[in-house]
């Protein structure tokens, strides 16, 4: 149990600092250069008409995050909204690349180098890293739990 | 149970996660394609640019097509026609001869529509036409009407902007010949917003394929289609915001011309339509488009007529700081005119091979 316990920790640990390197670092590069980056979502065919308001808020939801998964207590809930935003943005591109009129560039930053396919399985990771740190704050510490 | 229930409010989060953002996609399109906005779309390489082909002089304006020949007319050299094959870039000095060889004229303008070809003069006022084999110019109308604009839209028939001797206010008419002449003004169709000449100001536009006929205006955000009787008046906007010209003509001075006191603002500076599309180059700015864009380029968007939508814009791009003066749209070729150069370009899939929607309305008698 104390072994198990620490494994939980730690994986938990390690899923939620991946994450906040994740979105430190989009929401930062995403506002290094914010004008370029309000131009990218202007011209994206989904974003077009709300790009002035998603620019501010994708950053700012991001850097929340990064924040709200440093502290233990508000982990959970960090987790739930991190899991939603990279479903949102698994959507998101899911749409660009079978429902939009065209496909715009993609990301910024280490990411511009992905194709679309490859970013949705980058997402999709996240996603995957999302549901596993979730259900284990989820399961209660004290109840036993085989290792299926 | 505790399982269960994470497994449920995991569930309700990527659904609410996934609505969210298939509603914005869903309002976003519905958004920029109809309200307005004034939010422009640049898919990437609608047009590829294919060759420039230097022709020598910044004279030559779009005379017409046939097939795959482009020809040139040329405003300092009114007789001379350039034919360049927009395939091989072969070029061929046409030069057109008018029958009357005591023919007085001020400013002629040549169209051609294979087989035959116009030649134009709206202040003599007469129109010439011939046929493309031998281009000789017969006398095809001689007085009749004044005309500050003509396009030619098929063999007995043009489409004509005038003023009208009741209004004294700009007007589009036709002009055609069966077994006679037939002038038939359409005092209802331009819109005055501040002196009925000036304000109302545009393009004649005509798409053979589509058999439609258009009018846009310069100064405010709004065009119309008619089909080829002046019938069936559909009014559209463009993108832009601008409703109301903004220009402000002075008083007639003394030999009673009326000039512009300020430089208008141009919200279509040029159009051209072809098939379902018209294309209007602009140079406003939308929301998140730099301005540095300009220097380089000519924006042109692009309409479904029909439809009424804006389907998506693309870059003109100038050639050493010189902008496209004029441009128009041939199968599967864009050409613009720049300086002393033609810029061929290539239309791509699918943004310029959308079938007709209204299919080729029933032949006219």
């Amino acid at each position: 149990m104390k072994w198990n316990q620490k494994v939980r920790d730690l994986s938990v640990e390690t899923v939620s600092l991946s994450f906040v390197v994740l979105f430190v670092y989009a929401a930062t590069s995403k506002l290094w250069d914010f004008q370029q980056f309000r131009v990218q979502l202007g011209q994206s065919p989904i974003l077009t008409a709300y790009a002035d308001g998603v620019a501010w808020m994708v950053p700012g939801v991001e850097y929340l995050l990064a924040l709200l998964l440093l502290f233990t207590r508000s982990r959970l809930v960090a987790f739930y909204g991190s899991f939603a935003l990279m479903v949102m943005f698994t959507t998101y591109i899911v749409l660009v690349l079978h429902f939009s009129d065209y496909i715009p560039c993609s990301c910024g930053g280490v990411l511009e180098d992905l194709g679309w396919t490859e970013h949705i399985v980058f997402n999709l990771f996240f996603v995957i890293l999302a549901v596993i740190a979730i259900v284990q704050l989820e399961t209660p510490p004290t109840l036993k739990t085989s290792v299926s | 149970m505790k399982k269960g229930n994470t497994a449920v409010k995991l569930l309700g989060t990527s659904s609410l996660g996934m609505g969210l953002v298939i509603l914005l996609f869903l309002a976003s399109e519905q958004q920029v394609h109809r309200n307005n906005a004034f939010t422009r779309r640049y898919p990437p390489h609608p047009v590829i640019k294919q060759y420039d082909l230097d022709i020598g002089y910044n004279s030559y304006y779009i005379a017409g097509f046939d097939n795959d020949l482009l020809y040139l007319g040329n405003r300092t050299a009114p007789w001379h026609l350039l034919q360049i094959h927009l395939g091989t870039q072969d070029t061929t000095h046409i030069r057109m001869e008018p029958i009357d060889k005591e023919l007085r004229y001020r400013s002629l303008q040549t169209k051609v529509l294979p087989p035959y070809f116009f030649v134009m003069d709206g202040t003599i006022p007469f129109i010439l036409r011939g046929q493309t084999k031998d281009w000789k110019a017969h006398t095809w109308l001689e007085g009749h009407a004044y005309f500050t604009k003509a396009l030619p839209i098929d063999s007995d028939r043009v489409f004509i902007r005038t003023i009208s001797a009741n209004t004294q206010k700009s007007t589009l008419g036709l002009i055609e010949k069966n077994d006679r002449f037939q002038i038939h003004l359409d005092t209802t169709l331009l819109e005055t917003q501040i002196d009925g000449i000036f304000d109302v100001d545009g393009t004649m536009v005509l798409s053979k394929e589509g058999s439609t006929i258009g009018y846009v205006y310069y100064y405010r955000n709004q065009y119309m289609t008619m089909n080829l009787e002046m019938k069936n008046l559909t009014r559209k906007r463009t993108i832009d915001t601008v409703q109301t010209a903004q220009i402000s003509p002075a008083e007639k001075n003394k030999r009673g011309q009326v000039t512009l006191k300020s430089p208008p603002l141009f919200i279509n500076k040029s159009a051209y339509m072809s098939q379902n599309l018209l294309l209007i180059a602009s140079d406003r700015l939308g929301k998140n488009e730099s301005e540095k864009m300009l220097e380089k380029a000519t924006i042109i968007d692009v309409y479904h007529y029909g439809k009424g939508t804006y389907e998506f814009s693309f870059y003109l791009y100038h050639i050493k700081e010189h902008k496209a003066r004029e441009f128009a749209v041939h199968r599967g070729h864009l050409i613009a005119l720049i300086d002393t150069q033609v810029s061929v370009y290539q239309t791509r899939e699918p943004f310029f091979n959308e079938p007709l929607s209204n299919t080729i309305a029933s032949d006219q008698k």
